[in-house]
């Protein structure tokens, strides 16, 4: 029998039953839509959360810090540079302590750093006014240094302390330290600030630090280093690694590893959340797939109904000369076929349901929550990806086919005198 | 064409542990040539179906040979034996047997469709076989909008549409009246004489066994060649 009389055949015989079938086609549908929407709540909070860590910078940037067998990073720094797919790397050496920084009646605790600012343009790091610092009396300040500065000594009860609000670029700046004892030190030193950083690329991030060239670093230590016999020094190295693609973070982690480094990053903090939510996602297709099977109960009764209908048919097919082989396959391929159909109305009503509900649910969360702006709310609940629905459709399909076996075994094992025997 | 040697078949019946064996056919020998028609008659039950069902293979007796065209049938498996009917044996059944979902064309089309042949080849065999017989207007009607004679010619039809060498007829005028009996009679006639197409035809009925060229009587079990007052 050719392929495409099989199909004739089996389409006739679906069309003579069309109530039937469709109620099954609907319990599949209903099964392999409940399994996609189930699912696909997994994949969206996946990629919302990845979305969210990945929108960082930060993510291709692997901390590396010094252990017993393997001290001080810094002196490795240009080995680091040499590695494969490393874009950039970082030694900030900040200040111990946050230095109290004034501009007038304004003042604030800052963070100092001392940087590489050809390696800092690397990762992003950009002016938005005027210049970096050339000498060691020269500072550049990140884009939310002005919020910082808050005049204290004009606060009224209940009011909030005034910003600084004028422009920084020009502006002498004094700079006083704590000293060992912990007391702030007499000596002070004075600044101009000659340039402002861009602000981050995510809003909320709030950059108030203060950067310098590492000239500065002397004029600092030889002004507050006041005990002699211990020459600790006052800044501390933060080598942070810049690997050019999110990739291959973890080859390169694993590298700096391998010289007795200890490493951090972001991305091994995504290599867990992926771990669980591949568990996650595993969870609940194995739950969407009970469904299914309770779906194929519906197949196996129509198919064994329809066997049970066409027996004389069946008989008569045999009696003509049809292979036993051939009258199994056409049963398979009908429930393949209520399989098929059931899957394909699944997706679509599953992409139905997903565009829905991300539309709907931010709205009735926020709702919920008493907030007003509910594109705020950035989270995805549904994603159905193109592996969900390969997934879907093989579970579905599979099913529908195992479902239609034992019936079909049944037609071919039907015993021709006995069914011609059956009154019409 | 067909030749049987030493043929017997018994059935089980019962449960487990108390089977009963019931014989029903004792050591047949049956031969048929080329061309011909040979009718098989005798009293119900005495195991004429059940011998026409072992010949096409529904059955695989107990003992005994067969050979049709050559070929050892009676040791066919399934497959076999139904790739083997599909070639070589044509089947009309007393109550017709057609396909309630299929009207009478596609009913007659099923063989061609079961062989693998191109669609346009199966309609003009078709069409050519439906004139023929005199179904030329029927084709559209499904088997619940024939009369029992268009029935039995549309079976017919199907049963000679792959060209089979052999056709079994199972009391192939048993629901018929006889002025269509008649109809259907001379039908398988002319295509005996035309086509030379062997026939083995069970029949009750001694007028119908008069249309072929030799006579069997089947006799609880036994088959002998000749009239019934012979067999007794
Ligand atoms: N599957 C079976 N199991 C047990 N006994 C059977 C089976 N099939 C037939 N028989 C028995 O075999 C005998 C012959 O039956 P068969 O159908 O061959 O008779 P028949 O000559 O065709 O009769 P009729 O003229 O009524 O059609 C009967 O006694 C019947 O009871
Ligand atoms: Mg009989």
């Amino acid at each position: 029998m050719q392929f495409k009389d099989q199909i004739d055949f089996v389409r006739q015989h679906i069309k003579k039953n069309r109530l039937r079938v469709f109620m099954t086609i609907l319990a599949a549908t209903m099964g392999t839509a409940f399994l996609i929407v189930l699912a696909s709540v997994g994949f969206g909070l996946h990629d919302t959360l990845r979305g969210e860590m990945l929108s960082n910078r930060l993510v291709t940037e692997i901390q590396v810090h010094g252990s017993d067998e393997a001290e001080e990073p810094e002196k490795q720094v240009d080995k680091f540079k040499a590695m494969e797919n490393v874009k950039a790397v970082l030694d900030q050496q900040k200040l111990g302590t946050y230095p109290k920084i004034m501009l007038g009646d304004f003042e604030g605790y800052f963070e100092f750093v001392v940087s590489d600012f050809k390696e800092e343009a690397k990762v992003g790091f950009e002016l938005n006014k005027g210049r970096l610092p050339e000498n060691d009396s020269e500072v550049v300040v990140g884009s939310h240094f002005a919020t910082y500065l808050q005049n204290t000594t004009e606060v009224k009860e209940g009011e909030e302390m005034p910003t600084y609000e004028g422009d920084l670029i020009g502006q002498t700046i004094t700079f006083e330290i704590e000293n060992n004892e912990g007391d702030l030190a007499e000596e002070k030193l004075e600044f101009t600030v000659v340039g402002i950083g861009k602000e981050p690329t995510r809003e909320w991030v709030m950059d108030g630090r203060v950067f310098a060239d590492a000239s500065i670093i002397p004029k600092i230590e030889e002004l507050y280093q006041t005990s002699e016999e211990e020459q600790f020094s006052l800044f501390y190295h933060s080598i942070m690694v810049y690997a050019d693609k999110l990739e291959n973070v973890s080859q390169i982690a694993k590298a700096i590893e391998e010289d007795g480094f200890y490493t951090y990053s972001v991305a091994s903090e995504l290599e867990q959340l992926d771990v669980f939510f591949l568990a996650l996602k595993a969870g609940l297709i194995f739950v969407g797939t009970i469904a299914i099977l309770i779906a194929s109960i519906g197949i196996f009764n129509t198919m064994t109904m329809a066997v049970t209908e066409r027996t004389r048919e069946i008989g008569v097919m045999k009696a003509i000369g049809a292979n036993p082989k051939l009258i199994q396959r056409l049963f398979i391929m009908e429930s393949a076929w209520i399989g098929i159909i059931g899957t394909i109305i699944a997706i679509i009503i599953s992409y139905g349901v997903s565009i829905i509900a991300n539309y709907l649910l931010p709205i009735i969360v926020t709702s919920a929550l008493g907030g007003e702006d509910s594109s705020e709310l950035n989270i995805v609940f549904s994603v159905i990806p193109w592996q969900l629905i390969v997934i879907a459709s093989c579970i579905s399909i599979g099913v529908a086919v195992i479902s239609g076996w034992r019936p079909a075994r049944k037609a071919t094992n039907i015993d021709v005198i006995q069914a011609l025997r059956q009154e019409l | 064409m067909i030749e049987v040697l030493n043929l017997s078949h018994s059935f089980q019946i019962g449960k487990k542990g108390k089977e009963k064996n019931i014989p029903v056919l004792n050591d047949i020998d049956f031969t048929v040539k080329k061309g011909e028609i040979v009718s098989i008659v005798g009293k119900s039950g005495s195991g004429k179906s059940t011998f026409l069902h072992i010949l096409a293979g529904f059955i695989v007796p107990q003992k005994g040979h067969i050979l049709i065209r050559e070929t050892e049938t009676s040791a066919f498996n399934e497959v076999e034996s139904a790739a083997f009917r599909l070639e070589n044996f044509g089947f009309i059944f007393q109550n017709f047997q057609l396909m309630p979902g299929l009207n009478a064309f596609e009913n007659i089309e099923l063989p061609l469709k079961l062989k693998g042949i191109e669609k346009t080849e199966r309609r003009r065999k078709v069409s050519a076989l439906m004139q023929e017989v005199g179904l030329d207007h029927v084709g559209d009607h499904y088997p619940n909008e024939l009369s029992g004679g268009q029935q039995q010619r549309v079976s017919i039809a199907r049963a000679l549409i792959t060209d089979p060498p052999i056709i079994f007829a199972d009391e192939p005028t048993g629901s018929l009246d006889s002025e269509t009996e008649q109809d259907v009679l001379l039908l398988i006639q002319s295509l005996n004489k035309l086509r030379g197409i062997t026939f083995v035809m069970i029949t009750h009925d001694e007028e119908v066994a008069h249309v072929a060229d030799r006579m069997y009587t089947m006799h609880d079990g036994r088959l002998v060649e000749g009239s019934v007052q012979h067999a007794i």
